[in-house]
């Protein structure tokens, strides 16, 4: 990787490049990383890296390997010279312009700029006029909605962007932003080939533009279109895949790609928070809060990816942490779709499932696309009993993103809680596919199967084994093997299952009525093979539990 | 349900809208004598409104007509008229400049809505009934403009505009936009790809089809599967073809390369393309969904799936397009697409949404309706022939139903498992009915699948008979008659006092379940029409407008030369719906089925006759297809193979886009039959493996073809004089006929068993089998196939020798009245044949008292033989007429039969030698 120095320089001219563009949003994420960056202790004063150093030692206590030194072997990155500014005299029409750009008034900086030729000025022109359109594309579409939810509203602006853009990008007239406008407004036309086309072209000579590769990564929807791209190896393009990683569930990888930036980037709340949702992903629940409670005390207005804390607070029913987290993010900014998340989070942790739904309401009609709030919307229904509602809502998480596997998964719940089983099975498999390797998943298809209505012991088993082979955190899933082989007669079988349950809950210490039912088991079954000296052993041990039980027992022996 | 979009209002202003409101305000103009100005009779105004009225209610489109569509429209209405109409309406359309003018417009159409009080009105004063259906559309015209905001209005005025300017420049206008891309072809070129291609390959496959139809009147008939195949490969390259051809259309970027596909961006651009109404869609859908039943795979999967794709993409909450998917990937074998489409519609809609059976004065509880998502799922799984997935979830939908207390879903998924129950083979339904829930093990565990399956008719029946389903109870009483047919009725208590019962199938409950079923199309008739056959009349009316009618009412001023279609606009689709007509018209085809198996030709006919000419319209062509397949074999039977394979021609050009046709199926049974009656053994061989790739299980098992496959089988080994292995495929057949309680089919493998026996010359092995299959034909009262039975029996005794001649041609006696009546030409010169050999071995029978007692019969099955190239046994008729003639003295006859003899000894040797030299030999 470059050297600290020459990160931060590229990335201080960057945020001035992308300011002037009105990219506002971009800007954003380079300052941020800017920030990220390691200070030289030497050159600053301590308060000025005193957070950052107090911080630090928390997050070292999770850092389990090191990597963060060790830079990927054989890859050489190119630099990318700064892109030097072709106006340096800023015109008085493009002051006006971005004045009226900045006040949110587009179409009058549009019409400013109408006659500019310069470069900037003409992405500004674009830019404004495409933003333009949005706006009314949104006004549109809330105007326009016919009785069946019809939303056909379009930006109008698109083809004549497109029309100008291409013909300047055959001219080669056109520099790295206008082809990230470009590759917008064709993604937005739906031409996702060319887009990707033009966007790789965006981020190989101006790859400071974290819009752009965020464009990039919603189209990369497989490892393969990821593959085929023919990026520049340059350390953007590390986030890039870090990020992409994330998007196609490969969690681990993501994450070794966000600990080798942090070694640069080492107070970077952008990758703090990413490590966080891949964490969690991961279930690493402890650790994600510890994150968070970090990126908190750094930066407490923070709105961004605070859904997913409270999740893990939901989760670990810390109830006041969460009314926290919920009064702050309401005080910061109340109509963002991850403060109603929120607020709909801790009401319904305090069991007020209505008051939760009309928040999850909330959060989707400020974004109708909000993946999790519909999902967690459904759950509140199942709590409510409401299946259709909650079926509804799951659907349409589904149908937003086919690959979101809770979404299956609360689908499968609520028919199994209609006495349908053979008709959840259909969601527990769709769910199970995505997510092969949780054990929550297998059980509950397992616990379809072994329905009153169905009764299909064998498949049962066969998705206890998957459960107990992936790390089944809640260990339902050997306790029910051995019961079910132990139902079904095949002694030898429940008592190696049993064997093992017992062997994990000494592991874990834990004790309890499937403890004694091991024991009671595993004695039963040496005494009659004849072992009476192992039986004498489990009968030993369950004099620890019940009384008069376990003597009796060892009476008979 | 749960959505947080807002609850589906029912209407919206269009631009359409307004034209018509102008319309009807050009219909009824306010203060005005009974003829209004432009109208220049009674009868002009008259047809006026009605096609006003025919706008406001067809569902032949989910898109409202543009200004053009309906200018064109106008002009096919009335030539005099048309001029002064469309520049009325373009005027006034135009004159909308600013939202005042649209309020204003819609104040003045208050005006011409009478009051409540219609008395109070002039007699002669055009009034419009608000409560006409006229009336209800401007006053829901008004109340959707009065709801409208002031941003509403302004679209409304905005798209009035797009609306016309593209009418008013409809050459011009429509080039724009394609010059707009030509100057981005790139964008042109991914965009419209695409569609462009299906498009064009739809047309080619369209041809191709045509083609291939053509092309088959010279293809043998026994290639045609690998002919297909061959086809397919075409179809592949064709479609590559076009592939490089649209895209250079696309490349040049012409307006003209665009014109085809004008429907196609119609549905992409944003302006001017609104829905119609809620209830027209719905109509539509309900349309299509009925082609697509009836039409199956020959109904066009892409071209639909672009519409509903594109109807979704501006409804999203209208969930019935998912059903309309679920459908047509069903009917075209898609089993994901199906099973994902089926989930999603239930998913969203909780099974309420469209279901007509589902009253909802039985309320929507907040349960939803998942059992008939179930029922659903599981009628899916008997599609794709997966009985036992279909077993458990209609087992479901059993319990779930009981549940919920949803009777009417119950009746009809009893109705569905008993269906399942009796088409498809199950052996034992232990293991699958067996749970402790299910209603029938209610009755006891023991039962075996028949008994199951009656209980659960019955249960179905009673049921839908207490809810007043009249399709459902119909249909039992089909499935009834259907079980009658082929089932021995046992007590249903193995313990208990036992009634005398006579262990027969009963004729006359069939046919009193059949007729009763036939009532239902009494029940409709009295019934008020329903909201589709309203629909399709105005749709059928508006697409028939260029036709002037001269009608009764009308009649005064006929317009010009052209042919008065009188009961164009009489002639309104019956009021009977279709489901009805289709089950009445199944009840005509069991009847067929029911008197093939009872052995009557004449009356199997005349059924198939009145199923083909009267219920054709409104059945699917799966079930036409059997009933012509049914008329062909009857030719076949009855008068040769020539007639038979010239109608079969004309049966394929009609069916020939019918998947898992019969015809295919009836091709190759006539084939066989052919090749085994001219000794064509290696022919027959193949069209044998050919009918067991069609009963392999890939496309979902077929109880009935499988048996059909090795009941040929065993013929064929038969003909080619391998008994032991005929033997050996028959035995195994009548275990698989045992197993899954195949009665009727059992009697005729027993039957084949007794011939076996009897070629190879162990006629006392035969005698057994062949009394076997007698009382398995007395049991479920198969006459003719008792007489042919008989028949055998006859020809086993009489190849003991003379001494049992007399009771063979006791036989013989008893079963030829029926043989005579109603047997085909094979059956009929057999029982000749047997007859005069009993004849000649009977000692006491002289041939020179008698000659004509034994030559008249042999005469006869001649000339039956040679109609059916049968050589073998036109031969051996031939033989004994040439040694009678012989015996008699009567020379020249005797030639002339010894010649036909050596004719038909050579073809059939001539046969056998062309299976050595040409494996694949050309058929004509």
């Amino acid at each position: 990787m470059s050297s600290k120095e020459s990160c931060r320089n590229e990335l201080r001219s960057a945020i001035r490049q992308l300011s002037n563009r009105c990219l506002y949003s971009a800007a954003q994420w380079a300052a941020e990383q800017l920030v990220g960056i390691e200070q030289d202790p030497a050159k600053y004063t301590p308060t000025n890296t005193r957070f950052q150093r107090g911080s630090s030692s928390i997050r070292r206590r999770f850092r389990t390997n090191d990597i963060t030194s060790t830079p990927v072997a054989g890859v050489s990155y190119v630099s990318t010279p700064v892109m030097e500014e072709d106006e340096v005299e800023d015109s008085d029409f493009y002051l006006l312009a971005k004045s009226y750009f900045d006040c949110r008034e587009y179409r009058r900086a549009a019409h400013v700029l109408r006659d500019q030729t310069g470069r900037r000025s003409v992405f500004l022109r674009c830019y404004a006029l495409y933003l333009a359109g949005e706006k009314r594309k949104e006004e549109e579409m809330i105007e326009l909605e016919g009785p069946l939810g019809k939303s056909n509203a379009v930006n109008r602006e698109l083809i004549s962007l497109e029309r100008e853009l291409s013909t300047s990008w055959k001219n080669g007239t056109v520099d790295p932003f206008g082809l990230y406008l470009y590759g917008i407004v064709l993604k937005d036309k739906g031409n996702e080939n060319l887009a990707h086309t033009v966007l790789v072209e965006s981020v190989n000579s101006y790859p400071w533009n974290w819009n752009a590769w965020s464009e990039l990564k919603s189209l990369c929807t497989s490892i393969d279109i990821l593959n085929s791209l023919n990026l520049n190896n340059h350390w953007m393009k590390d986030y890039f895949l870090a990020s992409a990683y994330q998007e196609l569930r490969m969690h681990n990888e993501s994450l070794t790609k966000y600990e080798y930036l942090q070694g640069t980037f080492s107070f970077s709340n952008y990758i703090q928070a990413q490590i966080a949702k891949a964490q969690y992903s991961l279930r690493e629940f402890e650790q994600v809060e510890v994150i968070f409670e970090e990126l908190l005390r750094n930066d407490p207005y923070r709105v961004d990816d605070m859904d997913m804390y409270s999740n893990v607070l939901y989760a670990k029913e810390c109830f006041s942490a969460l009314s926290y987290l919920a009064h702050r993010v309401f005080m910061t900014d109340k109509y963002r779709p991850e403060s109603c998340c929120i607020i709909g989070n801790y009401y319904s942790l305090k069991g007020q499932h209505e008051k939760s739904v009309v928040y999850f309401r909330r959060a989707l009609k400020l974004d109708k696309n909000y993946l999790s709030a519909w999902t967690l919307m459904g759950h509140e229904y199942v709590e409510m009993k409401n299946t259709p509602a909650a079926i509804d809502a799951y659907r349409r998480a589904v149908d937003i993103n086919p690959r979101d596997y809770r979404a299956w998964y609360g689908l499968g719940q609520a028919y199994e809680m209609m006495h349908m089983p053979l008709y959840a099975l259909h969601y527990f498999r769709k769910s199970v596919f995505l997510q092969p390797n949780d054990s929550r998943l297998w059980i509950a298809m397992a616990q379809c199967y072994e329905t009153e209505q169905l009764h299909m012991l064998e498949e049962a088993i066969k998705c206890y084994r998957r459960a107990a082979n992936c790390n089944d955190s809640e260990a339902i899933a050997l306790n029910q093997l051995a019961k079910l082989h132990h139902a079904l007669g095949r002694d030898e079988e429940a008592a190696f299952y049993y064997k093992k349950d017992l062997e994990r809950m000494e592991a874990e210490e834990r004790e309890g009525p499937n403890m004694v039912e091991a024991l009671i088991f595993l004695a039963t079954h040496c005494r009659a093979h004849g072992r009476f000296e192992e039986a004498e052993v489990y009968c030993t041990r369950l004099l620890d539990y019940t009384g008069p039980v376990s003597f009796t027992y060892l009476k008979n022996l | 349900m749960a959505g947080i979009l807002k609850p589906p209002g029912a209407f919206a202003v269009t631009p359409h809208k307004v034209s018509v409101c102008i319309l009807i305000q050009m219909y009824a103009p306010p203060a005005m004598m009974s003829v209004p100005f432009p109208f220049s009779s009674v009868a002009q105004h008259n047809r006026f409104g009605l096609y006003l009225f025919a706008l406001t209610k067809s569902c032949d489109d989910i898109m409202e007509p543009k200004l053009d569509e309906l200018i064109n429209q106008l002009r096919e209405i009335g030539d005099v008229l048309y001029q002064w109409l469309t520049d009325q309406l373009i005027s006034r359309l135009s004159s909308l400049s600013s939202p005042d003018d649209l309020f204003n417009l819609f104040s003045d159409l208050r005006a011409i809505l009478g009051g409540a009080d219609l008395s109070a009105v002039d007699d002669e004063q055009v009034v419009l009934d608000p409560n006409s259906n006229l009336g209800m559309f401007v006053r829901r015209c008004l109340l959707a403009f009065n709801l409208l905001c002031f941003e509403g209005v302004c679209h409304l005025l905005t798209s009035i505009g797009i609306y016309c300017k593209e009418a008013l420049s409809s050459c011009s206008a429509y080039e724009l936009p394609c010059l707009d891309d030509s100057s981005n072809e790139l964008e042109a070129l991914s965009e419209y790809e695409n569609m462009d291609l299906e498009n064009i390959v739809f047309e080619k496959v369209n041809k191709e089809i045509e083609a291939r139809k053509k092309a088959s009147e010279e293809v043998s008939f026994h290639l045609h599967a690998p002919k297909a195949l061959f086809g397919l490969v075409e179809d592949i390259k064709v479609s590559a073809v076009s592939k490089s051809q649209g895209g250079d259309k696309c490349r040049e970027a012409s307006p003209s390369a665009h014109a085809p596909n004008d429907a196609m961006r119609e549905f992409d651009s944003i302006s001017g393309a609104f829905l119609r109404t809620n209830w027209q869609m719905q109509g539509y859908l309900m349309e299509q969904a009925d082609a697509i039943e009836k039409h199956g795979s020959s109904f066009s999967l892409n071209a639909f799936e672009l519409i509903l794709r594109q109807l979704q993409k501006l409804a999203p909450e209208l969930h019935r397009v998912h059903f309309l998917r679920y459908l047509n990937s069903l009917y075209h074998d898609d089993y994901f697409a199906a099973l994902e489409n089926l989930h999603r519609y239930f998913d969203y809609s909780a099974g309420t949404e469209g279901f007509d059976f589902a009253q909802p004065s039985i309320g929507c509880n907040s349960f939803g309706r998942y059992e008939i998502a179930l029922l659903c799922l599981g009628m899916m799984h008997f599609h794709f022939g997966h009985p036992k997935q279909a077993l458990d979830v209609l087992t479901e939908a059993v319990c779930l139903s009981q549940q919920h207390s949803n009777d009417t879903c119950l009746a009809y998924t009893l109705a569905a498992i008993s269906n399942l129950l009796s088409e498809i083979g199950i052996s034992t339904t232990t293991g699958i009915l067996g749970s402790s829930y299910s209603p029938i093990t209610s009755i006891g565990t023991t039962l075996s699948v028949q008994q199951q399956l009656f209980v659960l008719l019955k249960e179905s029946f009673r049921r839908a008979e207490s809810l007043k389903l009249k399709r459902l109870v119909a249909a039992n009483h089909l499935a009834m008659a259907k079980f009658d047919l082929t089932h021995v009725q046992r007590p249903l208590l193995s313990f208990g006092p036992k009634t005398a019962m006579r262990l027969r199938t009963c004729p006359t409950n069939v046919c009193k379940e059949l007729r009763l079923a036939s009532h239902l199309i009494s029940d409709f008739v009295s019934e008020s029409s329903t909201m589709t056959t309203d629909g399709a009349f105005s749709t059928s009316w508006l697409k028939n407008l260029q036709k002037p009618m001269g009608s009764l009412v009308l009649t005064q001023e006929n317009v010009s030369g052209k042919d008065s279609n009188a009961f164009q606009f009489c002639a309104q689709p019956s009021s009977i719906p279709g489901s009805v007509l289709q089950l009445v018209g199944s009840s005509y085809l069991l009847r067929a089925t029911a008197w093939e198996a009872y052995g009557s030709a004449p009356l199997t006919r005349v059924n198939t006759l009145i199923y083909a000419t009267c219920f054709s319209d409104g059945s699917s062509l799966s079930d036409v297809a059997l009933a012509h397949m049914k008329l062909i074999q009857h030719l076949a039977v009855f008068k040769g193979y020539k007639e038979a394979f010239s109608a079969l021609k004309i049966a394929e050009e009609k069916f020939l886009s019918v998947s898992k046709s019969r015809i295919l199926l009836l091709k190759l049974q006539l084939l066989h039959e052919r090749s085994l009656h001219r000794g064509h053994l290696k022919l027959a061989q193949k069209v044998c493996d050919e009918l067991g790739v069609m009963a392999s299980s890939v496309t979902g098992v077929d109880m009935d073809l499988k048996t059909e496959a090795s009941l040929r089988h065993a013929r064929t080994l038969l003909a080619a004089n391998q008994f032991s292995e005929a033997a050996a495929v028959a035995h195994s057949l009548f275990c698989m006929c045992y197993k899954f309680n195949l009665q009727v089919e059992n009697a005729s493998v027993l039957l084949l068993l007794a011939e076996i026996h009897k070629k190879s010359g162990n006629a006392v092995l035969g005698i057994p089998y062949a009394l076997a299959s007698l009382s398995f034909c007395q049991l479920l009262n198969l006459d003719l196939l008792k007489a042919s039975a008989t028949l055998t029996l006859a020809e086993l005794w009489l190849s003991f020798g003379p001494n049992h001649a007399k009771m063979a041609s006791n036989l013989i006696q008893q079963a030829l009245p029926l043989i005579l009546g109603h047997g085909g030409l094979e059956l009929r010169a057999r029982a000749f044949i047997a007859e005069a050999k009993c004849l000649l071995s009977d000692p006491s029978f002289s041939v020179s008292q008698n000659p004509e007692a034994v030559l008249d019969p042999l005469r006869q099955a001649s000339e039956e033989l040679q109609v059916l190239e049968y050589h073998e046994l036109a031969a051996e008729a031939f033989y004994l007429i040439a040694i009678v003639s012989d015996k008699l003295g009567r020379l020249a006859e005797r030639e002339e039969a010894a010649a036909l003899f050596k004719e038909h000894v050579l073809a059939l040797e001539n046969e056998n030698r062309q299976d050595e030299v040409d494996p694949l030999p050309s058929t004509p």
